[in-house]
């Protein structure tokens, strides 16, 4: 289902906006936000991008704040935004982003931008069934749009802005197109949701999506201090007990309690605290059925909830099941970085290290979309990174993405796309790794792949010659980012 | 459940891939001409006036092709419900009669074999057959002489010992009424290449050659001057090339299989890359104008592990033949043919091998003796024929033992749509621990009241059962006859990492699936290895 979503916004050409009068209600708090954004270029990292433009829409929030989505303003070079009513476009920056919620914060250089602006308030969950209004800046106009519908579901989703994610999410019948992504869903007069994703194509018809207002708070919330933290998480699987004897055996007598453990991150939340097989009986308080719900605020929800809601740091309280016997536990909350690699990212340039035309990259989801041909060990490493703990061995897998030809480097050819294990004789399990392993004296530099095969040498004599050689006919422009 | 999507269909068509002119060309048949109404450029080589079938049998003009038909009925095992056999199918060949009246194939025409069947061309007389040897690394089966009276008429075959690149050569095949079609061909290439089951590499003859689809189309074989040049293995129409498995591979097949136990093909147990990059051959300190290859990888309890070969040496000369910079020695007849091709097909398992290398700036001699791969060692079979799959069930959960040929239940794109994790196992296998074992996996869920909760297991690899480490079916099915308790505990590599059965309720289960779902036994135990 994921592939099925796309992120809208940045696909709608700019317009003008012109000059009408200030509307009563949202209107007042509407912002339509223009985007300059520039792509990075994974397949030639040194590369600065593709220059591209998009719309989107905001709204105000206390503090003189704009409230968007954070794939409005992904990678962008400059903003500005334009308030319903005024021609004016402003200067606008981005304040704080999380592209795990596709959240993000916009300021306005220029205080007198807010003159005459009303801050929305942010209301609660609407129920299933009840009506909503979605405002936006959708495909085929600059003048504000309005559609409305009922609440269809409220359920955990995939995010698509970061590809890993899934938080809660609210979907509406309303027509949601291109445009729309960032602006306010209203419901009394409070806002519930601010737009971000839906479907696109023939599958289905009418269903676009919203962060609901927890999901806004808590990020209005973590940016308090100033900085955001990221989502925090169990880093651990857990799976519904459905099975009688799986449960007898493990000695849960309630008959309808308990997830099962089944495997823990090494790093994280539960490093240490948590085992597999542990059996998850309550979490802070909270019965956890054994189809992996709680019921939180009167509705029947995800277990992973209470993790959603908490903080860096935050404290959770477990009640678990462990070789029979009734335990409690506390974990710290911390974010789960194994998941990093999985995800896109943004705002960010590519890293690399490039020696004797050799390309050496990390192996992440930006990568892995930028290459045509990915063999099975890298599909393998990349798909299977978490569930099989390859980030214990490899904190980052490294690769040989590219070979721009000279006579240096001729006949390495075939050993395009191999995981570098080793470089003159020291395991490679970061990027930083390979650029210090390059610093080692002696006469040759060795390059060991994982697998079968022979060593890759590159002689240093030669090597400063070739540099400047293929920096002048491949346009390099630098030669690490790291 | 999460059966495999495909059925038994897709099973023949990969075989069909490595046997173009299979029987997926052999539908096409129908809409063809018929070869009497369209003179092909073969024809011409035929005498204008050949006789009917009848009449050439009582005619008996001129000596017939050493060839008769073999029919095969084979039905091959499903992997994805172990206990179910794929529908029947029928193929046709040639064989090749043999001086001392053996029949030589392919052996990708009897695999799975269930009936064989010779069949005269031009009285269409036919015998029941036996498979006597198969080799399917090197694609080739041997069937038993039938009595003596059923080949009166047909002399045998010689092997030819002289086709070269640049040689004409004729392709033999058989109009639908006996009469013989010879296509010549050009000899374009002679080099180690791959046969179809395995990363096995041997000779292989390429042809340049127009061939048309007929029915007899597994094993087509290749003459010159009336000897044996080879048998066709796979044919791309679109650039008209036929690879044939050649003489050489065929006269050590012969050898070996008059030899009991067959002992095949021999192997180093090595890989190797070439050393032509200058900064490699600097920094292993190879002289240049030298050869060498260099080794990648030596497999454990290999022969050449045994002689003390290590990975880093430089292979210089095996045998007293000198090594070049790709790998390759100087055969008499060849030229340039990669070392493979020497000790797999030249040398006979049990030779000594002595090999020099260059390691650390010197010559380092060492001897081995050559021996035919141990398959059993192997962590995933890369094909079981003539075997049915080994599984066991255990209160509705399917387990299996991972191999290539399960995994060829994905269809001819399986390395892309099967199970990442097993396709990497399976190619990566020579990268585990040698202790690793069998990989043992559940393969299926037959859902009932005793696997609620586990209908989405999918391909979860098994690490332990009822406390015992799990390295093969046969270890799974001990430790599921032992219960410690009143529970089986198995615990998977994968998540959900824990899956418990109740042992009273499993057997109950067991009863039910067999009866139900119709299985003729709960375990399959006695695969192939």
């Amino acid at each position: 289902m994921p592939t099925a979503l796309r992120s809208f916004a940045l696909l709608v050409v700019a317009f003008l906006t012109t000059a009408a009068q200030a509307a009563p209600g949202p209107a007042a708090s509407m912002v339509r936000i223009s985007t300059t954004a520039q792509q990075p270029d994974y397949s030639v990292p040194w590369n600065p991008g593709n220059v591209g433009s998009g719309v989107g829409a905001g709204f105000l929030i206390d503090g003189k704040r704009i409230l968007t989505n954070a794939h409005v303003v992904s990678n962008a070079t400059f903003i500005t935004v334009v308030k319903e009513g005024d021609p004016t476009p402003w200067e606008a920056r981005v304040l704080h982003v999380a592209h795990d919620c596709d959240l993000a914060i916009l300021g306005v250089y220029d205080e007198r931008f807010f003159e005459g602006t009303k801050p929305l308030q942010l209301g609660g969950i609407p129920a299933l069934e009840s009506t909503v209004s979605a405002y936006g800046y959708p495909i085929g106009g600059n003048r504000l749009s309005v559609t409305t519908g009922v609440v269809s579901r409220i359920d955990f989703q995939p995010y698509s802005h970061s590809e890993v994610d899934s938080h809660l999410a609210i979907q509406i019948d309303a027509a949601i197109n291109p445009g729309n992504s960032g602006g306010p869903v209203m419901q009394d007069g409070k806002v519930v949701g601010v737009a971000f994703q839906g479907f696109s194509g023939a599958v289905a018809q009418n269903v676009g999506y919203m962060i609901p207002t927890p999901v806004v708070r808590r990020f209005l919330k973590d940016v308090e201090d100033g900085t955001y933290d990221h989502y925090m998480d169990l880093a651990a699987t857990y799976f519904p007990m459905l099975n009688p004897a799986q449960r007898a055996a493990l000695g849960v007598e309630e008959p309808d309690a308990g997830v099962l453990i089944g495997s823990v991150f090494s790093i994280g939340s539960s490093a240490g605290k948590l085992q597999p097989g542990d059996v998850i009986l309550s979490v802070d308080g909270l019965k956890v059925y054994s189809d992996g719900k709680i019921d939180l605020d009167g509705e029947r929800t995800e277990m992973a909830e209470v993790f959603e809601r908490k903080f860096k740091g935050d404290q959770v309280k477990l009640e678990i099941m462990r070789d029979g016997a009734r335990q409690s536990l506390t974990l710290e909350l911390d974010r789960p970085w194994p998941f990093e690699m999985q995800a896109r990212s943004y705002d960010k340039r590519p890293r690399f290290v490039l020696v004797g035309g050799l390309l050496f990259q990390p192996l992440n989801r930006d990568f892995l979309n930028s290459q045509k041909d990915v063999d099975t060990r890298l599909r393998y490493f990349f798909d299977y990174y978490v569930t099989d703990h390859l980030y214990r061995e490899y904190p980052e897998v490294v690769v040989l993405s590219e070979i721009l030809k000279d006579p240096v480097n001729t006949y390495v050819a075939p050993f395009k796309g191999g995981i570098v294990e080793k470089i003159n004789g020291q395991q490679i399990r970061s990027l930083q790794d390979v650029a210090a392993a390059f610093e080692q004296p002696g006469e040759f530099h060795v390059i060991e792949l994982l697998g079968e095969g022979r060593p890759i040498v590159l002689e240093r004599s030669v090597l400063a010659e070739a540099s400047e050689r293929i920096r002048q006919r491949y346009g390099v422009t630098t030669e690490q980012n790291l | 459940m999460n059966t495999a999507p495909f059925l038994s269909v897709a099973v023949f068509a990969t075989l069909l891939v490595s046997a173009p002119l299979g029987q997926g060309m052999e539908s096409l048949r129908p809409y063809l001409p018929s070869a009497e109404a369209m003179p092909s450029p073969t024809d011409l080589s035929v005498p204008a006036a050949e006789p009917s079938p009848a009449m050439a049998a009582e005619a008996k003009t001129g000596p017939l092709p050493p060839v008769v038909r073999v029919n095969v009925a084979s039905q091959s095992f499903n992997f994805s419900q172990p206990w179910r056999k794929n529908p029947p199918v029928l193929r046709q060949g040639l064989g090749v009669v043999l001086t001392d009246g053996r029949i030589l194939v392919t052996a990708e025409l009897v695999n799975n074999h269930t009936y064989v069947e010779l069949e005269k061309p031009e009285t269409a007389l036919k015998a029941a057959a036996q498979v006597e040897a198969v080799d399917y690394d090197a694609n080739l089966a041997l069937l038993a002489a039938p009595a003596a009276e059923f080949l009166q008429s047909i002399n045998g075959a010689r092997l030819d010992e002289t086709a070269a690149v640049g040689d004409r050569v004729e392709i033999l095949q058989l109009e639908s009424n006996g009469t013989p079609v010879r296509t010549p061909a050009t000899i374009t290439t002679i080099e180690v290449g791959a046969y179809p089951v395995d990363e096995n590499a041997f000779l292989v003859f390429k042809l340049s050659a127009p061939l048309q689809s007929r029915e007899n189309s597994f094993t087509i074989p290749v003459f010159k001057n009336d000897c044996l040049v080879g048998l066709v293995m796979r044919y791309d129409p679109r650039s008209q090339t036929a690879d044939v498995v050649p003489s050489p591979v065929i006269q050590h097949f012969l050898d070996a299989a008059g030899r009991e136990p067959y002992a095949g093909f021999p192997r180093a147990g090595l890989t190797f890359s070439d050393t032509r990059d200058p900064q490699l051959r600097r920094f292993a300190k190879l002289p240049n104008g030298t050869g060498g290859a260099y080794i990648t990888k030596v497999l454990p309890g290999s022969p050449a592990e045994a002689a003390g070969v290590a990975v880093g040496d430089v292979l210089l000369r095996v045998d007293g033949k000198t090594i070049d910079q790709d790998g390759n020695y100087e055969d008499p007849r060849f030229g340039k043919i990669s070392l493979a091709h020497y000790v797999s097909t030249v040398m006979q398992a049990g030779q000594k091998l002595p090999v020099t290398v260059w390691r650390d700036g010197a010559e380092v001699q060492l001897e081995g003796t050559v021996a035919p791969r141990d398959r059993s060692s192997m962590i995933s079979q890369p094909y079981i024929f003539d075997a049915p799959p080994k599984f066991v069930i255990v209160g509705g959960l399917v387990f299996s033992e991972l191999s290539r040929q399960y995994l060829r239940e994905w269809g001819p794109n399986w390395p892309r749509e099967a199970p990442l994790h097993l396709v990497y196992l399976d190619r990566y296998q020579s990268e585990l621990p040698d202790n690793r074992g069998k990989i043992v996996f559940v393969s299926d869920v037959l859902p009932g009241p005793n696997t609620v909760g586990y209908e989405n297991l999918s391909h979860e690899v098994v690490e332990e059962v009822n406390g015992r480490a799990i390295k093969s079916l046969a270890d799974l099915a001990a430790a599921v006859d032992s219960p410690t308790g009143p529970f089986h505990r198995i615990k998977l590599a994968e998540d959900p990492g824990l899956v418990v059965l109740d042992v009273e309720g499993s057997k109950a289960e067991e009863e039910r699936i067999q009866r139900d779902y119709r299985l003729p036994s709960l375990r399959q135990l006695d695969g192939a290895e």
